[in-house]
């Protein structure tokens, strides 16, 4: 490459880079910029110069077939490529980007798949080791120590530029040959990519621009393959490589989703930490930054409530410096201010300061663009169902509550107008469903549940974010939406996971996902064998069923799939009920559910062998007692048994010889469904009043303990029957006995139930 | 001090003299902070080990530079330093180090206890001149703190938690005015540059005397945590073990790395409550048992071995140091480490089978 050319090395979100490039740009005085960046995007990029962009923002490519590849450039204030946008564009410099077009960039990504996960992630750790080792010959803990310290800090712009080229430049070296062994295919990614901004700066090169009026921005680690001689792109080579059908787009960007994304460059960490950084450079002050990072930390601790007093950040900051000092650095980089905050705001511990270290590193900055610069087709589509839906005036950041009503209006006179509020549920649905903040459904109180809903609505930026997001999914709304249904479908392998996709299309209004959700949901009953698990999805479908039908949609697929879960959770219940107590809530749980099923859909679902099993249930002396005193309770309900029958099972249950836990269990079971069905029989009582009468004194405090727990939420008049009830049998009359039992007990009798609770079962 | 090798246990400075002298000869030329013998580089040396002029520098605390770094930073801003940490995490060790290389003093000590009075902090008379002349500076008997802020050097004071809240606050004003106060002679002592204070603290014993917080203020706190990995507790029992052994002339063979290994990984799985593989959950005893207590066990080992067996430590003389060490609380512990025996230790094959013999005849 022409020796006379201006080649600055830089490492993105590096707000020392950007500094030094702004000076450098002073001295150049260039007529050309060209920027490592993808060169079908300079357009769209060149927006990025109007005043209302406000930084962090970022650009995403992304193809629209399947696989779905992307590629995302982020953007922050301290950007280098950004600060020499915004300085080109005020000096009316040319602009160009260089690197290949996204189209090739995605294709090149889709086609990447040859490569071993295992060689590349021990490739990356043999790069990273070289990295390791010369934070380690400065004595510094890790890489981002060093560069901070060693660059970021470094305010000689001869010095910077020299250094940074030379090292990476150096390390390129130490790795290309082992790169074109291990990962041939990311070796020669890199070299197309070379070769195209080879073949970009020539073209600037040949339309007249001089070589020493062109600054060349890339990455450090591509300046030595810019500066090389060997040759460039062709346009017949560029017309043979592959492309994908692709859009691109600018997006707004969050400074929290900046620093989740892995290894892109030194400001992604802590992205608030070095706009600070940036700050206190462009004001000359960068010895301020310690100062002002740590009263960060102590402002943000007190808000907390912890104490945090100015005389500590006078403490933390001079540890900073010593620890500085010993690493011979100029200023104390974010490791130690992190160490100096642990040490001093902490005492030691990470713990307590953690939270404040998290929020001041990262902020909380997202971006925006104006109106019209961002359009991607998931935005117009919503911008348009916004319109459509008369929901424009909720397009604001003030959170507004809807309430919508399902039903169809009848004074109107188009079905669009009958139905609006049904479309705008079915529209919320799917936002929610796509994990787009704008929407949140509030709890409606059960009885109105079947027609009205309840939305809190509230435009955020990153709302905007999560809408760009969506394109990755689909182009419209609904595409993404179901496509979204369909990886959580594929993701997840349990009976509620399928359920929930049925759920979630029928509020969406989708066709499609619901009955691939059904296919799901039919294999994974037959192999589900919890009892408690099939029954909750039996219930979420009854939910659906008896709600569903206002929101148009054909919901006749769910009976057949209704009745096999009703079926096989009614097969299931024997075997599911010998279990210990603990487990046995689910299954009790389960058996309300199912019998609300079969009281709603009775018509549909096979109750007959449900209470079949409930018998069998009732009958057996080998289950879970609570469990089949709760289904004896269920027959009693049913009235399946007659008053002797009754009589005759308390009588069998509560004998002589069972043990008084299982006995007084099985009573608990009884006594925890339908008090009424229960009040109402004479002889269940005259049989209860026989087995106390008839206990030992040691069984008797075993049975106390349980009975008391059954009777505990019996509410006060029926407690008043029970004691009617006994006074008739005992002949001491119903309102004397009711009054007798129903005194405050005194004091000997209370230290007597308290003696019950230290009560030890020999289980 | 003239015949040192008859001394039980030689303080730092003493110990490593050698070291401390090559690192004091190459560290001429650096500048040090006023009353510092050594520059904190040369200082963080020592601590962690290196060499200098062709010797050998042993690493003295190993595993966590990071924190010693802090450590040392801290008293370079002439902040006052508490370390605290569980039992047997090395805080008096690091301390006794530090003092070492700064000061090449680390006997003036103040040992915190339930008696520990507020005169032990600051000073107080020789009761017959007193009485004989009235206070005068003979009479007056200096504490250690006082004598560090005469000469500008470092001061320690060991569990400081232990003793009563009103003497530990005696120090708020010694640490934030830096001077002492005698008013019998109208006097006030200010501290010379190059004074601090190193204190340790206990997490075990948190609520016993909990440190005030205008106290907590005045130090910079550093948590020595248990060491990070089996490596370098391994190769810290080693180090210690081969130390002490050499100082008490223990007439036994140096354990071998097995041996070692097996101890360190059954303190390490019983104080984390699980195996080290973390496939396994287990009980953890109710006594701390610390990286200390694995080179106390050794060593009580190798004395064993020593003066009653054959010179090298067998499987029963470990078993009998592991019930004693891991048994505190006789009933519960018992049960904690029988559990252990047979589901951890049984299951690890021949290598494990001698000691899991000796352990559960010892555990009956």
């Amino acid at each position: 490459m022409h020796k006379d050319l201006n080649i600055f090395g830089i490492r993105h979100l590096s707000p020392g880079g950007s500094f030094h490039l702004r000076a450098y740009l002073e001295q150049i005085k260039p007529d050309c910029i060209l920027i490592e960046g993808p060169s079908d995007a300079t357009d769209l990029l060149l927006q990025l110069g109007n005043n209302d962009v406000k930084p962090p923002v970022a650009l995403l490519a992304y193809t629209n077939a399947l696989p779905i590849e992307t590629v995302l450039y982020p953007f922050a204030s301290y950007s280098p490529e950004y600060e020499a946008l915004s300085w080109g564009l005020k000096k009316g410099c040319t602009i160009r980007f260089i690197d290949l077009p996204t189209d090739i960039l995605l294709k090149l990504k889709q086609r990447d798949n040859q490569t071993d996960p295992e060689i590349k992630s021990e490739f990356h750790r043999f790069q990273n080791k070289i990295y390791d080792n010369v934070a380690g010959l400065y004595g510094e803990d890790n890489y981002e120590s060093y560069w901070e310290r060693n660059f970021e800090h470094n305010l000689s712009l001869h010095s910077y530029n020299q250094g940074i080229s030379l090292e990476a430049t150096e390390i390129r070296q130490l790795v290309i040959d082992k790169e074109a062994l291990a990962l041939p295919y990311d070796h020669a990614y890199n070299e197309v990519r070379e070769a195209h901004m080879r073949r970009e700066i020539k073209k600037a090169i040949s339309e007249g621009f001089s070589p020493e009026k062109i600054v060349v921005i890339v990455g450090a680690y591509h300046v030595e393959g810019i500066q090389t001689d060997r040759t460039t792109m062709s346009d017949e080579t560029l017309k043979m490589i592959p492309r994908a059908e692709s859009n691109m787009t600018l997006m707004p960007y969050s400074y929290h989703r900046l620093s989740s994304r892995t290894g892109y460059g030194a400001g992604n960490k802590a992205p608030y930490y070095f706009e600070l950084m940036w700050q206190q450079l462009l004001g000359q002050n960068l010895g301020d930054l310690s100062a002002i990072y740590l009263s960060s930390i102590a402002n943000n601790l007190r808000t907390q409530g912890h104490n945090a007093s100015s005389a500590t950040v006078i403490e933390a900051i001079r540890l900073a410096n010593a620890l500085t000092a010993m690493r011979g650095g100029e200023y104390p980089v974010l490791q130690d201010l992190h160490d100096a905050a642990i040490t001093c705001f902490g005492a030691g511990e990470l713990a307590i300061v953690a939270d404040a270290l998290n929020r001041v590193d990262i902020g909380t900055a997202i971006g925006s663009l104006p109106e019209g610069i961002s359009q991607t087709p998931v935005q117009e589509d919503v911008a348009r169902e916004l319109k459509r839906l008369k929901l424009i005036d909720y397009k604001s950041a003030i959170a507004q509550e809807l309430t919508l009503d399902l039903r169809e209006n009848i004074k109107v006179k188009s079905t669009e107008a009958a139905f609006i509020d049904l479309t705008r549920s079915t529209f919320l649905h799917r936002l929610s469903a796509l994990k787009i903040g704008f929407a949140k459904q509030l709890h409606v109180n059960q009885e109105t549940a079947s027609w009205a809903e309840k939305w809190v609505l509230q435009w955020t930026p990153e709302v905007e974010i999560e809408i760009v997001e969506a394109n990755l999914k689909g182009e419209t709304l609904e595409i993404a939406v179901a496509y979204q249904l369909k990886e959580e479908l594929q993701n997840g392998d349990s009976l509620a996971v399928a359920t929930a996709v049925i759920a979630k299309s029928c509020l969406c209004g989708l066709t499609d996902i619901f009955s691939n959700a059904l296919a799901v949901l039919q294999h994974k009953l037959v192999e589900t064998v919890s009892f408690s698990d099939i029954t909750e999805a039996s219930r979420q479908l009854s939910f659906i069923l008896q709600y569903g039908s206002l929101r148009n949609f054909n919901l006749e697929p769910l009976f057949p799939l209704l009745q096999q879960l009703f079926l096989r959770a009614a097969l299931l219940l024997v075997e599911n009920s010998a279990c210990d107590d603990k487990a046995a809530t689910a299954i009790i749980n389960g058996i309300t559910q199912m019998e609300t099923v079969a009281r709603e859909h009775y018509e549909l679902v096979n109750t007959e062998i449900w209470h079949n099993e409930i018998k069998v249930l009732a009958q057996r002396d080998d289950l879970n007692a609570k469990l089949s005193g709760i289904a004896f309770s269920i027959l009693l309900e049913h009235n399946f048994v007659n008053e002797d029958e009754c009589a005759r099972e308390v009588s069998r249950r509560l004998s002589p010889g069972i043990p008084a836990d299982i006995g007084a269990g099985w009573f608990e079971g009884l006594a925890g469904r339908n008090r009424y069905a229960l009040l109402s029989r004479i002889g269940l009582w005259r049989e209860l009043d026989n087995y106390v009468q008839m206990l030992d004194k040691d069984e008797f405090m075993r049975a106390l303990v349980f009975l008391r727990r059954a009777f505990g939420d019996f509410e006060s008049n029926q407690k008043n029957s029970v004691a009617e009830l006994l006074g008739d049998l005992w002949g001491t009359g119903a309102e004397s006995t009711a009054e007798f039992l129903s005194k405050e007990l005194n004091e000997e009798e209370t230290t007597k139930l308290d003696e019950l609770n230290d009560f030890d079962f020999d289980f | 001090m003239n015949n040192t090798t008859d001394i039980l246990r030689l303080p730092a400075e003493i110990l490593y003299k050698d070291e401390l002298e090559a690192l004091k000869s190459e560290d001429l030329n650096e500048t040090k902070p006023i009353g510092w013998q050594l520059s904190p580089k040369a200082v963080f040396k020592f601590i962690t080990g290196g060499t200098s002029k062709g010797l050998t520098i042993t690493p003295k605390y190993i595993g966590h530079n990071r924190l010693v770094e802090i450590a040392i930073a801290t008293l370079l801003t002439d902040r006052s330093l508490l370390l605290i940490g569980e039992p047997g995490t090395a805080k008096s060790w690091l301390s006794e180090n530090l003092s070492a290389a700064i000061c090449s003093d680390s006997a003036k000590v103040i040992q915190g206890t339930a008696g520990t009075s507020e005169e032990h902090v600051r000073y107080s008379w020789n009761y017959a001149m007193l009485i004989a002349n009235g206070p005068s500076n003979e009479a007056l008997i200096k504490s250690p703190i006082y004598r560090a802020m005469e000469t500008g050097s470092m001061a320690r004071f060991e569990e400081i938690s232990r003793c009563a809240s009103e003497v530990q606050d005696a120090l708020i004003s010694i640490l934030s005015e830096k001077t002492i106060a005698i008013p019998e002679l109208s006097r006030e002592i200010p501290a010379q540059r190059g004074f601090s204070i190193i204190a340790t603290a206990n997490t075990r014993d948190r609520g016993v005397n909990d440190m005030s917080s205008a106290l907590k203020r005045r130090f910079n706190t550093i948590v020595l945590p248990a060491p990070a990995n089996l490596e370098t507790e391994i190769s810290i029992v080693t180090k210690r073990v081969a130390e002490i052994s050499n100082n008490y002339q223990l007439k036994a063979a140096l354990p071998t790395n097995q041996v070692i290994e097996k101890i360190v990984t059954i303190f390490r799985e019983l104080r984390q409550g699980q195996t080290l593989d973390e496939k396994q959950k287990l009980k953890a005893p109710t006594g701390v048992i610390s990286t200390a207590e694995a080179i106390s066990l050794i060593t009580n080992s190798m004395a064993l071995a020593g003066s009653f067996g054959n010179g090298s430590i067998t499987d029963e003389d470990l078993a009998a140091g592991l019930q004693g060490a891991i048994i505190k609380d006789e009933e519960k512990d018992k049960i904690v480490w029988k559990e252990y025996l047979e589901n951890v230790m049984k299951k690890r094959g021949a290598e494990w089978r001698g000691l899991y013999n000796s352990c559960s005849d010892m555990n009956k």
